[in-house]
């Protein structure tokens, strides 16, 4: 499977996701004219991912700066995706990176964990 | 003088606007002012908190007007390219900022959105994180470029409830203000 490599724009997060490292980074700013739209290839990459994914340790790193609301439900659909693969026994972690001083994003992060219960979900402040 | 532009500066400044955008909206406008606006933030100095909340209120209501101001300038009809037509303004009030929003919205659509705002404004904190919670997970309807999230996170990051008019216009279409407050 081939690695999906988006490069960031000014209301775009660059998207990095790499089968071969078992990695998903996603880094930046995101609020897309059409959030749906925006993330469609990621989505389409990730449930193919998912479906060959074994036992082995997968990551999901998100770094966001700022993110609009239909972005959050798109991260939503995301993080229930990663759950439901680690309620099948799979060993998956997500890493939610922020900036110590944006409150916004900490804040933001708190409130996708509280929703999650057996994906960890992690804050790391940089 | 023309448009009687002093005029215009005198009352802007009269009502503590800091902050004035007036016309067709595309996403590379807000991209665009985004970064303005966060600029004119910092210069603010208003805080990391207070200026995070006045960008997302900002971002809120200007993609609001882009997916659903009844204004459309015509000619661009692919849906992903259109432009649509309204009004943003941000200014001091007491020890914070007011963001408001205007565009034109049908006759047809007004009490929806009345029904939405006022179950909205009838919310505390906590009864409008949990609604905001509920709703992100739940599916959109196709037709809609948002998520029906965009009036739930302006009144989370508002610190009064959302105030909101509909002002007629002709028989099928009136103007839309939303207000919202954030304080420092």
């Amino acid at each position: 499977m081939q690695a999906l490599s988006i490069a960031n724009t000014q209301s775009t997060p660059s998207i990095y996701f790499d089968q071969a490292a078992n990695v998903m980074i996603m880094k930046g700013e995101s609020f897309p004219e059409n959030a749906a739209k925006f993330y469609a290839p990621a989505m389409e990459w990730l449930q193919e991912y998912l479906s060959t994914l074994g036992t082995e340790k997968a990551v999901m790193q998100f770094e966001i700066i700022y993110f609009n609301s239909s972005t959050s439900k798109i991260f939503m659909t995301i993080l229930d995706m990663l759950q439901a693969e680690v309620e099948k026994g799979k060993n998956i972690s997500v890493l939610w990176l922020c900036d110590a001083e944006n409150e916004t994003a900490i804040e933001c992060g708190e409130e996708f964990k509280e929703d999650l219960n057996c994906l960890s979900f992690e804050i790391v402040l940089v | 003088m023309e448009l009687e532009l002093y005029d215009f500066y005198q009352q802007a400044k009269g009502k503590n606007i800091i902050f004035y955008y007036c016309g067709p909206i595309a996403h590379a406008s807000i991209e665009g002012v985004a970064q303005t606006l966060r600029k004119n933030l910092e210069y603010e100095e208003a805080g990391n908190l207070t200026a995070q909340s006045v960008f997302s209120v900002f971002t809120e209501q200007m993609q609001n007007i882009l997916n659903y101001s009844a204004e459309r300038i015509p000619k661009t009809e692919a849906a992903d390219n259109e432009l649509r037509v309204g009004v943003v303004v941000i200014g001091h009030e007491k020890n914070g900022y007011f963001i408001l929003c205007g565009n034109k919205v049908c006759n047809d659509d007004i009490s929806g959105l009345k029904d939405k705002l006022e179950l909205i404004r009838g919310m505390n904190k906590e009864e409008l994180k949990a609604l905001y919670k509920e709703r992100r997970r739940m599916d959109s309807a196709p037709e809609s470029k948002g998520a029906g999230l965009g009036l739930i996170e302006m009144a989370r990051k508002g610190t009064e409830p959302i105030e909101y008019s509909f002002l007629p216009i002709d028989g099928e279409h009136s103007f839309f203000t939303i207000r919202v407050v954030v304080g420092r």
